[in-house]
């Protein structure tokens, strides 16, 4: 039962990290906020299994390594490369992104009281914070233009979905894992690549410049 | 040992970035034979997999297998030629990503278990963003951006679904693999409410992924950029890859009695996309995207077909078929023409007819073929989905269907008809001798449609059966 208290005292913290994410425009900070998500996400499955394996500890702990560190490492390479410090392309406002926030966290509160997922494997935030990571994810891909943070927003929605779906595959739980690993690694890569070529390109990374084909 | 399919493109395209570019190319080719002929070998003697909660043929996925097996080998046929005279500086990573992707689509069609379709499809997404990206100019890049990022938020869409398929037998106290086939099974002990929210993120993900509209908007571009052979393969059979997940997840949905709901959706997405493409079509200046925007349109019809079920689902898995046949024909075809005329633009084309006549004889009988003109199959796929719609009592969406075609119809024939008969314009690049291989691979295509319209091999028609059988289809 202590555990699941830990747990949830480690979500609340993720629910912090997303209303920040809405009201900064440092990229060294969305970076570590993302990596918090990732590193509690990952060690999610130590607190609601009763039982660990030996295969099953050393699979969650290569997850938070990739998590916590290859995927951040990478990103914070490429920010580093670039020498871009803040990110201040934006569709929506600050003060509104963080307003939206709020409700979000309140909504998805009420819509995992309205479906029973309050006391979810024990935890009681775990959905609403897979939903509040999943909105919030797709929320600053519309209101964000720079590239980084709109690869830094898409890790976070795939946070939200292996939060909630680590614990409901039991029994695909690897392959669930392996296959978000995956994305998320060769996703990041790949958008690594084409975020030096959009430097290269348009000299900075605000999407906006990406119009060439617009009918 | 099934999985040897997915494994031989996935070894030779890892090779393939090593070797020189001749030796690259022959590879290629022979790789294409090899999977033509284990594709061949499901159909006489059906091969068990070693990881049978993980893969497995269902009448569907071997259709659409065998539909990329021969596509890929006439490509790869057309490929070798066209990288003669296209700019591709970095030809070994075209060559070898294209067999990547070869592998991932394989990996889709023979995939039974839930979440390794969904790793498949993304995986397709990952390597075929290189191909897009291949010329490297701002065009090529805004057109990947948007592919990758689109496609992957879509994508993540349907690994949500994923879960709360879990979800849905978690809360029906079902303890089964999470495959297609044993959750098909069992569909009725589901529970209905997250079958229902399962299905509808599985279909904005792969419906995403599949070109459906309103998420249709990096089709055309990604579609557009791309060198003709990957453009052939994206639009070929790359939708159909995103097909099959959404054609699984249905077929779960009619099992678990909740046919109505998934059909509806299908049918209402499926017009959306027919009418968003008709809409842009019409003012269309450049002909890959015309063809883009034909797929959607494609695509459309295919999602309504299976919609009405019944008879209409065995026209839409028809239209599924030959559009993979006809549209490649036209996407190969499309870059005969910008290497004869330099350009992408409708207005710059003309009278190719006399200029280009092996290529305008393709490329007009790839038009009257996808227009529906009979005998070619898109007639008969079409026709059986209105029946169908009849038949189900929808008029008013048999309306606004058979409107959407007349409207795709008109916008299309006319600027086919500029391009092929109108004048041409003036200053235009010297003339280039149409070789055979550039054509051939086109002709091929078009006659393998039409013949599967005159004469269809009985275990192809069981098949066909088979696969519609489970949206209630068939006569």
């Amino acid at each position: 039962m202590d555990m699941i208290y830990s747990m949830d005292i480690l979500l609340s913290f993720v629910l912090l990290s997303v209303l920040f994410s809405f009201s900064t425009s440092r990229l060294v900070v969305m970076i570590r906020i993302v990596v918090l998500q990732g590193v509690v996400v990952s060690v999610a499955p130590f607190f609601l299994e009763d039982s660990m394996t030996a295969g099953t500890l050393v699979f969650t702990l290569s997850i938070l390594t990739i998590r916590g560190i290859v995927i951040p490492w990478s990103i914070y390479a490429v920010v580093q490369k670039m020498g871009i410090k803040r990110a201040l392309e934006i569709n929506v406002g600050y003060h509104a992104s963080l307003f939206f926030c709020l409700l979000l966290i309140v909504g998805a509160q009420m819509l995992s009281l309205k479906f029973n997922m309050m006391d979810f494997r024990g935890s009681t935030l775990m959905v609403s914070t897979a939903i509040t990571l999943i909105m919030g994810g797709l929320f600053l891909l519309m209101a964000r233009r720079n590239a980084i943070v709109m690869v830094l927003a898409y890790m976070m929605m795939e946070n939200g979905i292996s939060l909630l779906g680590a614990p409901l595959s039991a029994g695909a739980h690897t392959i669930v894992e392996f296959g978000i690993l995956l994305d998320v690694l060769a996703g990041v890569m790949i958008m690594g690549i084409m975020l030096q070529s959009i430097q290269q390109k348009y000299v900075n990374l605000d999407t906006a410049q990406l119009r060439k084909l617009k009918e | 040992m099934l999985e040897i399919i997915f494994l031989v493109p996935f070894l030779s395209g890892l090779a393939v970035f090593f070797l020189p570019k001749t030796a690259g190319r022959v590879w290629m080719v022979l790789t294409g034979i090899i999977h033509l002929l284990l594709t061949a070998r499901l159909w006489i003697n059906p091969q068990a997999a070693m990881f049978g909660d993980y893969f497995r043929v269902c009448p569907e996925g071997l259709l659409s297998l065998s539909v990329i097996s021969l596509l890929f080998l006439l490509i790869s046929i057309y490929t070798t030629e066209y990288l003669n005279h296209s700019h591709i500086r970095h030809e070994n990573i075209f060559n070898g990503s294209l067999l990547l992707f070869l592998s991932t689509m394989t990996l889709v069609t023979l995939s039974d278990h839930i979440m390794v379709m969904w790793i498949a499809i993304e995986a397709t997404t990952l390597t075929s963003a290189p191909l897009i990206f291949i010329h490297g100019t701002p065009r090529a890049l805004e057109a990947t951006w948007k592919y990758l990022l689109i496609c992957s938020v879509g994508i993540a869409m349907a690994l949500l679904g994923s879960v709360l398929m879990t979800l849905a037998m978690d809360v029906g106290h079902v303890d089964i693999p999470v495959s297609f086939s044993a959750l098909t099974g069992v569909a009725a002990q589901l529970d209905p409410v997250w079958l229902k929210a399962a299905f509808v993120f599985i279909f904005v993900g792969y419906g995403t992924k599949m070109g459906l509209a309103p998420m249709h908007t990096w089709l055309p571009d990604a579609h557009s950029e791309a060198p003709s052979p990957a453009s052939t393969m994206l639009s070929g059979v790359l939708l159909n890859c995103a097909y099959l997940g959404i054609f699984k997840t249905n077929k779960i949905m009619v099992a678990a009695g909740l046919g109505s709901f998934s059909g509806m959706i299908l049918m209402g997405f499926g017009l959306m996309s027919m009418l968003a493409a008709a809409t842009f079509i019409i003012r269309q200046t450049e002909y890959k995207r015309m063809l883009a925007y034909s797929s959607i349109e494609n695509m459309g019809i295919i999602a309504f077909g299976t919609g009405v079920g019944g008879i209409g689902a065995y026209g839409a898995i028809l239209c599924l078929i030959h559009h993979s046949l006809i549209k490649s024909s036209l996407f190969l075809t499309s870059g005969n023409i910008n290497a004869g005329y330099n350009t992408w633009l409708i207005d710059r084309v003309g009278n190719l007819a006399g200029r280009m006549p092996k290529t305008c004889t393709a490329f007009f009988s790839g038009f009257a073929a996808l227009a529906g003109f009979p005998p070619f199959g898109m007639f008969i796929g079409e026709l059986l989905i209105i029946v169908g719609v009849f038949r189900a009592g929808h008029y008013p969406m048999a309306a606004v269907f058979i409107l959407s075609l007349c409207i795709i119809f008109a916008g299309f024939s006319n600027q086919i008809i500029k391009m092929s008969f109108g004048d041409a314009p003036e200053n235009l690049p010297n003339e280039i001798s149409e070789k055979a291989i550039t054509v051939c691979p086109q002709y091929a295509l078009l006659l393998t449609s039409l013949v599967l319209c005159v004469w269809m091999p009985d275990i192809f028609y069981q098949t066909i059966m088979d696969a519609a059988k489970a949206m209630g289809g068939g006569f």
